[in-house]
């Protein structure tokens, strides 16, 4: 537990970056954590998200014309 | 008041973060799609409550989030507590040579608590700051910071890394395999 206790001391709010670091770029979790979600960003996004955008656009501006 | 194309526009270009924290949190691909509809749907209802010029995407988030535990509520599921909840047992076999398998951290991942799972992939992720993680998951921001903390400690258990500079096949510690659970 010891190689713990260094980061987990809460530091004050404002000071993001220091307690980010953790987790930053020198740090294997921190670097597959960011892997691991950017190659979920770069999943291709299924069509189905722009159509329903399309549709409720669509419906809202044949409401608007009642 | 009629949704601006602008706003259509900033829910598309949303739409793949929403994805990979929707995959995070479900850990399933069809499930996150839904809860990536859902939250649409939810954000276009309600475009008159999101302020401009504040954070579109934390916005988004905090509903895609309000979905997903709304979900398993009603799937009878309890929603995990993280105290007293044992996932280290099960070790995945050491990285070899100082790499580490990106499958094997997935699998690791899914092994976190909701809670510490959200809270590591906002913050170590997302890019999202600790009173923005705070906001998206309504808690206090000591609250986000005790949950990436516990999450990371416990994928370096879960994957026997022992700490986070100078990874290597030196600084893989045995003593995970020895020391008693929490």
């Amino acid at each position: 537990m010891k190689t713990l206790s260094k980061n987990t001391t809460a530091g004050a709010p404002g000071r993001q970056g220091r307690m980010a670091d953790p987790l930053g770029a020198n740090s294997e979790i921190g670097r597959k954590l960011k892997q691991y979600y950017d190659d979920l960003v770069h999943d291709e996004v299924p069509d189905r998200f722009a159509q329903l955008l399309s549709q409720l656009e669509q419906a809202e501006a044949a409401q608007d014309k009642d | 008041m009629a949704v601006s194309s602008g706003f259509k526009d900033d829910l598309l270009k949303a739409i793949p973060s929403l994805r990979a924290f929707a995959v995070s949190l479900s850990q399933n691909v069809d499930k996150a799609d839904d809860l990536v509809q859902e939250t649409l749907v939810k954000a276009w209802d309600k475009h008159e409550s999101f302020q401009p010029g504040t954070n579109l995407k934390a916005w988004l988030f905090t509903i895609l989030r309000n979905e997903f535990y709304s979900q398993m509520r009603k799937r009878g599921r309890e929603v995990q507590d993280s105290d007293g909840l044992m996932t280290a047992r099960l070790a995945v076999h050491p990285a070899q040579h100082g790499q580490l398998d990106l499958g094997d951290f997935r699998d690791a991942l899914e092994r976190l608590p909701e809670d510490q799972r959200e809270a590591i992939i906002l913050i170590g992720a997302s890019g999202f700051s600790y009173e923005e993680a705070a906001e998206i998951c309504g808690c206090a921001i000591g609250t986000i910071k005790s949950r990436v903390s516990r999450a990371r400690s416990r994928l370096q258990e879960i994957l026997q890394i022992s700490g986070d500079e100078d990874f290597g096949p030196d600084a893989i510690s045995t003593q995970v395999m020895t020391s008693p659970v929490d």
